[in-house]
């Protein structure tokens, strides 16, 4: 696939096209979240929080899934790990959150050192950006986990996991990028697309399983 | 499955109640109204409403500092201003035995000031409010338990959500606090939700969890269905006129039965939750659809449009297992006279009589007045007493019964003015919606309220509600 004129001007202004592709992907990924709410309804920790994680799954290439759930997962473990601990001393919510970030950052070295020592640098060697991603989630859980519990907590969770590899699985497909590049004027179909969903005033698929016995009824 | 299809349409989803309810009825304004529980709580009082009484507020850290703890009653309910979904709310039910400063919860532990300073400061620096922003707490008086709820209820007070949508009440849910939910009346923190016949005001089918039916108290055998919840009425006012003050137009009012106040006032909504739906085993959109573009002007007005659009599925559930119509002591009946002379009347439903009897004058509108005429004629004996009733009874049939052709009968009638000899006219009459052929007496009621009683022998097919309203 040739990549369109649009693209190729891009290119030319010394903007790096892994770069540009990353941009264009924002949308598509930020509308697949949208989408999963409206029409699905996986709730999830907002938008913010799926569409970074799947670019930091991303960013974890080539062993993106490997490392990125297994991240995720002690991430929210060590979470509510903290979380227990913590709850007999009474602490207000930042200070509390402060030290749950600081434990995760502990245990963070901790894995990437036990890592090193078996010889599997792959985890260290990649950027810290996507690790610092992952481990910011922490806010959001500990608040949904104050919220609404810990089980609403952890199910949101593993909804924005869900999207995420969702959004992983489309945006690592390299067609689908290609694609991209070849058409960037396509992402912009993704507002149209937005203003339908903003409008659409059906029933979620999940709010089907919800209200089946109602559904059910003569 | 295209009944599932045809059905979706009836329910309410939540990308609907945002976009179609919340967003445009419930402005920001109103929104504030149902956020700030101690500004809705001023408003609603000045309104002649009846709320829980404030005991006192702390609204920053150097109140909390000068706070008098020795002030706070025996027990109270502590909560933030803004909480959500009954997150934060602290309730104690008595001071612990001996000591001035410690109280006891539900569960029996015990809350000192310590813990209720730690807990005032959590709630101040916002950890239970929406936006997470700083927020006052306040002590509210502790609502008491009504006896009738006592085997329902796990600890805590149960509460009845009532939508309301321009001035109608629309669905109603009754929610019972379990062990699960901690004594909170929270559908989400495992509340039990009893849907509501908003007619009668009795509970209907009932939810636990996300949308698990069930038919008893767990673990018992205490039926859910059929607890007559008291001041319906009043609960039903309190809803519409809350809509009224607050001017949410999509409005969820939690209304609490205090043992010795009443129904009271809880909380607005300004975006009630869905689950009402599985509690009512009923649509939301629907109803709501029929409501909406009514002109609605009174309070009274809106509560009997709900009353008479939502209610009445416990009468139709009982007509369909018991093969018979539900009726009030008063209903229009359609009497049927000769050639098809039709007349409409209120009828009183009389258990006290045997037979059916109407007025002279209606009944010769209805073209019995020759056989009426006629009747004039005939012997007046009246026997001192039953004991010879019957015989003279036998001797008079005997000899007019067949004479003329609209006689079916001549019978003594006891009643309170002592007896009376009646003539018996053959007539149909339809009652709602069921034809009766029957037999009735024909008297002068012209100086009694109805002019048409029904009795026992025209019954068999209705059961007879004292409560239904007369129309």
């Amino acid at each position: 696939m040739e990549f369109s004129p649009i693209t190729q001007f891009i290119v030319d202004q010394n903007v790096p096209a892994q770069t540009m592709a990353l941009l264009l992907l924002l949308p598509v990924v930020a509308t697949l979240a949208s989408f999963f709410r409206q029409v699905v309804g996986i709730k999830a920790f907002g938008i913010y929080t799926p569409s970074i994680i799947t670019f930091a799954l991303l960013a974890f290439d080539p062993n993106g899934l490997k490392y990125g759930i297994a991240i995720f997962a002690s991430v929210i473990v060590i979470g509510m790990v903290t979380r227990y601990v913590l709850r007999r001393f009474r602490l207000l919510y930042l200070p509390r959150v402060a030290i749950t970030l600081s434990v995760i950052s502990f245990s963070m070295l901790g894995i990437l050192v036990i890592g090193g020592a078996y010889h599997r640098t792959g985890l260290a060697g990649v950027s810290i950006f996507p690790l610092l991603i992952m481990i910011t989630i922490t806010e959001k859980f500990v608040a949904l986990q104050l919220e609404k519990g810990t089980h609403a907590a952890l199910l949101l969770a593993a909804e924005t996991l869900g999207i995420s590899l969702v959004g992983y699985a489309l945006i690592s497909w390299p067609s689908f990028v290609l694609f991209i590049l070849a058409y960037p004027w396509t992402v912009l179909l993704t507002i149209p697309l937005n203003v339908l969903l903003g409008k659409w005033t059906g029933l979620r698929l999940t709010e089907y399983v919800r209200f089946l016995n109602v559904l059910r009824q003569k | 499955m295209f009944e599932l299809l045809r059905n979706s349409r009836e329910v309410l989803g939540m990308n609907a109640r945002n976009l179609d309810y919340v967003r445009p009825l419930n402005r920001r304004r109103s929104r504030e109204f149902a956020d700030n529980k101690l500004l809705a709580k001023r408003l609603l009082r000045k309104n002649g409403l009846p709320v829980p009484g404030l005991v006192a507020r702390i609204r920053n850290h150097a109140e909390l500092d000068t706070f008098d703890w020795d002030s706070l009653p025996g027990s109270f309910a502590l909560k933030p201003n803004r909480g959500f979904g009954g997150e934060g709310i602290l309730i104690v039910y008595g001071r612990r035995r001996g000591r001035t400063d410690a109280w006891v919860k539900a569960n029996g532990s015990v809350v000192t000031v310590d813990d209720l300073k730690a807990h005032i400061r959590n709630i101040l620096d916002g950890s239970y409010s929406l936006t997470n922003t700083p927020d006052i707490a306040f002590f509210e008086e502790r609502l008491k338990l009504l006896k009738l709820f006592k085997p329902y209820a796990y600890k805590g007070i149960p509460d009845i959500r009532v939508i309301v949508f321009n001035k109608v009440p629309v669905m109603a849910m009754l929610r019972l606090p379990t062990r699960e939910s901690d004594g909170k009346a929270n559908l989400q923190q495992g509340a039990i939700g009893l849907g509501i016949d908003l007619a009668t005001g009795t509970t209907t089918s009932a939810v636990v969890g996300k949308s698990f039916i069930i038919e008893y108290v767990p673990k018992t055998r205490l039926a859910l269905s059929g607890i007559r919840i008291p001041y319906w009425n009043e609960i039903l006012r309190i809803a519409v006129e809350s809509q009224s003050v607050s001017g949410l137009g999509f409005l969820g009012a939690d209304i609490a039965i205090d043992r010795d106040r009443g129904p009271v006032l809880l909380e607005l909504n300004a975006r009630p939750g869905l689950s009402i739906q599985i509690a009512n085993l009923t649509g939301l959109k629907g109803r709501l659809d029929r409501v909406k573009g009514l002109k609605v002007k009174t309070t009274e007005r809106g509560i009997l449009l709900g009353k008479n659009l939502f209610g009445g599925e416990i009468e139709e559930e009982i007509e369909e297992l018991s093969g018979k119509r539900v009726i009030g002591s008063v209903e229009k009946v359609k009497l049927i006279g000769k050639d098809g002379k039709e007349i409409v009347v209120n009828a009183k439903i009389d258990t006290g009589a045997d037979s059916t009897s109407i007025d002279t004058d209606l009944a010769c509108q209805l073209g019995f007045g020759d056989v009426l005429d006629y009747f004039e004629t005939i012997e007046r004996l009246v026997p001192e007493e039953r004991a010879g009733a019957r015989e003279m009874e036998e001797r008079l049939r005997k000899e007019y019964v067949g004479k003329h052709d609209d006689l079916e009968d001549i019978a003594f009638i006891y009643s309170s003015n002592g007896i009376s000899l009646r003539p018996k006219v053959r007539l149909s009459f339809i009652m709602d919606g069921i034809e009766v052929p029957s037999k009735v007496s024909v008297v002068d009621r012209s100086n009694l309220k109805y002019p048409v009683i029904i009795g026992r022998w025209n019954l068999k097919k209705f059961l007879i509600d004292v409560n239904k309203p007369t129309l």
